[in-house]
């Protein structure tokens, strides 16, 4: 009995030291560029960079593969932040995706058969719906990313643009940036 | 341990949707965490017999108990008939692609 506790006592310690050991020793370091321009990317992962994710597109910008001007939901004030943090001049829109007005998903629902592709197909979870049952997007929650208009076997998903109205209305950010001081 | 789960209640309307947020006491099962949530008297079309309702998208028994961070979705029958869309589209010569919509010709 004791001589088994101890047996095992002793390879969880010895192991427990391996790896601590190894996790100081071998320690990856992430890149901290990618962290900074992840954290101004969206995170709404809707791939309409190009690439599969917020992540790897800021991978792709850090390792110099990618422009800065692919993030459609991060609007201009996202590629205006994005040159700020590279050092590089602001561009517009390029390279097959264009600035959208903010919108969310709206399902008709003479048409839904209930199939729940789209609620598959939702990263954040916004739409509410089973199996046979009517499938609803919860607005507040959708993050417009369009992933859930291609996946429905009807159409019946459209985007609908947010009417600037007393509730949804948020400061904009000026047209003319003001001159850098020298 | 703490006895209480946090749980959500969804009910979505085209055009207006509610979402509760609600710490209920565990082993609750979903019949009774829709009436404590008050849905009910908001919206007093919902009734447990008739409407399913289900958790993150998966349909279950009104005596299913909830776990923690469960969002609980009532759902609305649907208005068109699959079979009858299904139909429609195909005497429109537009094919069906699971997953994509309109299919490529």
């Amino acid at each position: 009995m004791l001589t088994a506790l101890l047996v095992m006592s002793g390879i969880a310690l010895v192991l427990g030291a391996v790896l601590g050991f190894s996790a100081i020793k071998f320690r990856v370091e992430g890149n901290p560029l990618v962290d900074k321009i992840d954290a101004i990317l969206p995170q709404i992962q809707c791939g309409q960079c190009g690439y599969p994710g917020c992540r790897p597109y800021a991978e792709a910008i850090a390792a110099g593969e990618a422009d800065i001007n692919r993030c459609p939901p991060g609007g201009e004030e996202g590629i205006r932040k994005l040159a700020d943090l590279l050092g590089v001049e602001f561009k517009p829109f390029g390279g097959g995706t264009v600035q959208k007005p903010k919108a969310v998903a709206f399902i008709d629902e003479n048409l839904c058969i209930g199939c729940t592709l789209c609620t598959q197909a939702c990263p954040v979870d916004a739409i509410a719906g089973a199996a046979k049952q009517m499938h609803t997007i919860i607005a507040p929650v959708c993050t417009g990313c369009e992933l859930c208009v291609a996946p429905c076997p009807v159409n019946c998903i459209s985007m609908v643009v947010i009417e600037e109205k007393i509730t949804t209305w948020k400061w904009k950010y000026p047209v003319y940036p003001l001159a850098p001081v020298k | 341990m703490n006895d209480k789960i946090n749980i959500e209640v969804v009910y979505a309307l085209p055009h207006e949707q509610i979402l509760l947020q609600l710490q209920i006491p565990q082993h609750t099962t979903v019949a009774e965490a829709i009436k404590l949530s008050g849905v009910m008297e908001k919206y007093p079309e919902i009734d447990l017999d008739k409407n399913k309702f289900g958790i993150y998208g998966k349909l279950t028994r009104a005596d299913a108990v909830l776990r923690d961070k469960d969002r609980i979705e009532v759902y609305r029958p649907l208005l068109a008939d699959p079979k009858e869309v299904r139909r429609k589209r195909a005497e429109e010569g537009k094919a069906m692609k699971k997953g994509g919509g309109e299919a490529a010709a």
